[in-house]
């Protein structure tokens, strides 16, 4: 048992003061600072509960395969299958657009499949974003749980998902075409834009969520629509010069095609297009982060 | 006023709204052209005019009937909810014995909800792996700490629950009616540990039974309808606490929406 007596403390404990519903800070910060301060807070915070994160990551990870005998392999041959039935389904019927002469059907399934990676990661977390404080609502209510860090938490474990898929469209490359192009390298310079783009959706989903359900059948309604609208099964530079530049108003077009040109065809994207990636991933993160906490007193009280 | 080294809590004037949407609708609404004057929510205050200042080292009773305000005003003082108006001043790591119980996971086990709820309340994963055996002989539910909690009876996830709290070395502990699920052994165990826990923490303690509060609080404060009705020594406030709910009816009018 610890013993009450053997501790110094309060003279650094935390203090909480809040007047009239507003956080009074030790000091005044100009703007300048509020604004630095802003946009290191979410890193700062997600260190700070980095115990916290582990901790429930670990458990989602094992809820999610607890139940079934398989556990991890079914994570490996979903993707695996739907890899096979994209080369067998498109094989020698679909074109790609940097090769004038047919290419390979296995060629065309990676070029589908590095589509879908990034696609399907981004609707695992459009489909529970809606309802992740509802999922962890005796968290929110019942105690001081930072809330913010649950979009962190759901976007790393269906990390884990995309991560094998990706790591499957690596290895086919490798054992069908033989080799793998430099450019695979910078693949974790397109993982993180992309998982702060991610984060930053969930974050604003799952605030908009919390207080209508709306937000679940609307998400439910348009990612299905969505996948059509997004280059996964076509190539946007095949489409007339102006849809192609429409299709950049898609917010995934940027990524995906970052992730093809970086594995199928091995060359670094147009300078344009990843300025305006990474635009997106940044303006979704901290629009997301900011909305969030505009909410997050009265998500407490609603959820 | 005394000093602020000295003061744990200090509230002045707190008041607390819940905003009430009859529809999703009149949520999105009021987030596109509400304003706080003409609101499309309706606000049921729950607490209406609360000061109190409790001191470091003391131990407080909460008393008060049902939705009365108790739970809101520690749900504030945990940070969990925040209040509309007035202020409140906090200082040190506050635990809340009971609230912990409600985030256990019934199909994670023992062990796995005592690290989860240790990294709720704060804790690193290497002090909670430090202080495992030591939780683990206080909430004494033996070879049950690696099953799962749905096998637990309600009195086993509450000695889990406490054992945590009795170890994360807070500066104040909320204890809220958690001790009646226990049995006396345990009781008794905790009400020891409580009473050594005192000597340097501060205690804030909700219960309906009379005889725990005197035993276990100097003072307390006796909450109605949101104000504070009373305060003081703690057999005082017990007494016409008490006696009030011998004489006053059971007036479900108080759950009225203003």
């Amino acid at each position: 048992m610890t013993n009450v007596n053997d501790r110094q403390q309060l003279p650094d404990a935390p203090v909480m003061h809040i007047l009239d519903g507003k956080t009074v800070e030790a000091r005044d910060y100009n703007w300048l600072e509020r604004a630095i301060r802003f946009l290191f807070r979410p890193f700062a915070e997600a260190w700070h509960h980095r115990d916290l994160i582990a901790a429930i990551l670990r458990r989602e990870l094992r809820e999610r395969f607890s139940g079934s005998m398989a556990g991890w392999v079914w994570a490996v041959v979903a993707p695996l299958i739907s890899l096979v039935t994209y080369t067998i389904v498109f094989g020698g019927s679909a074109k790609l657009p940097n090769k004038a002469d047919s290419s390979s059907s296995l060629d065309y399934a990676l070029f589908v499949f590095g589509g879908l990676v990034a696609f399907n990661f981004f609707t695992e977390m459009a489909y529970r974003a809606p309802s992740l404080l509802h999922e962890y609502s005796h968290y929110i209510k019942q105690t001081m749980f930072p809330a913010e860090m649950l979009p962190i938490i759901s976007t790393l474990r269906a990390t884990t998902y995309a991560t094998i898929g990706l790591a499957l469209m690596l290895l086919c490359q490798l054992l069908f075409v033989g080799w793998l192009h430099w450019t695979v390298l910078l693949l974790p310079l397109w993982f993180i834009p992309f998982l702060g783009f991610l984060i930053g959706i969930t974050w604003l989903l799952s605030a908009m969520g919390a207080f209508t359900r709306d937000t679940a059948y609307l998400m439910g309604t348009i990612a299905p629509v969505l996948m059509f609208a997004t280059p996964v099964f076509y190539s946007h530079e095949t489409l007339s010069p102006n849809m192609k530049l429409l299709m950049y108003a898609n917010v995934l077009t940027g990524f995906i095609e970052i992730i093809r040109d970086l594995v199928v065809f091995g060359k670094v994207s147009d300078g344009l297009v990843i300025a305006w990636t990474m635009f997106i991933s940044m303006f979704f993160f901290w629009f997301g982060y900011w909305f969030f906490r505009r909410q997050q007193n009265a998500i407490a009280d609603v959820i | 006023m005394s000093s602020d080294t000295e003061v744990a809590i200090r509230a002045t004037h707190l008041a607390k709204a819940y905003k009430l949407y009859d529809t999703p609708g009149d949520w999105m609404k009021q987030q596109l052209l509400g304003s706080e004057e003409r609101p499309y929510y309706k606000s049921f205050w729950a607490l209406k005019d609360i000061s109190f200042e409790v001191r470091r080292g003391t131990s407080i009773g909460i008393v008060g009937r049902n939705g009365c305000g108790k739970s809101t005003l520690l749900q504030i003082v945990c940070g969990m909810t925040r209040p509309t108006k007035g202020e409140i001043w906090v200082k040190g790591r506050v635990a809340p014995v009971l609230a912990l119980g409600a985030t256990f996971d019934y199909e994670g086990t023992g062990r796995e909800n005592v690290l989860i709820g240790g990294a709720i309340l704060g804790l690193k994963r290497r002090e909670i792996l430090d202080k495992f055996d030591s939780i683990a002989e206080f909430a004494g539910v033996g070879d049950f700490m690696e099953r799962p909690l749905k096998q637990y009876s309600m009195g086993m996830r509450m000695r889990l629950a406490f054992a945590i709290c009795a170890h994360i070395e807070a500066d104040i502990l909320i204890v809220d009616e958690a001790l009646a699920v226990g049995d006396m052994a345990f009781q008794k165990r905790c009400v020891a540990w409580i009473n050594n826990f005192r000597r340097t923490g501060t205690l804030l303690f909700v219960s309906h039974s009379t005889s725990e509060l005197s035993q276990l609080c100097e003072q307390a404060i006796w909450i109605d309808d949101g104000r504070v009705r009373e305060a003081g020594d703690v057999t005082d406030v017990a007494r016409a606490y008490h006696r009030s709910t011998l004489f006053e009816r059971d007036d479900m009018k108080r759950f009225a929406v203003a």
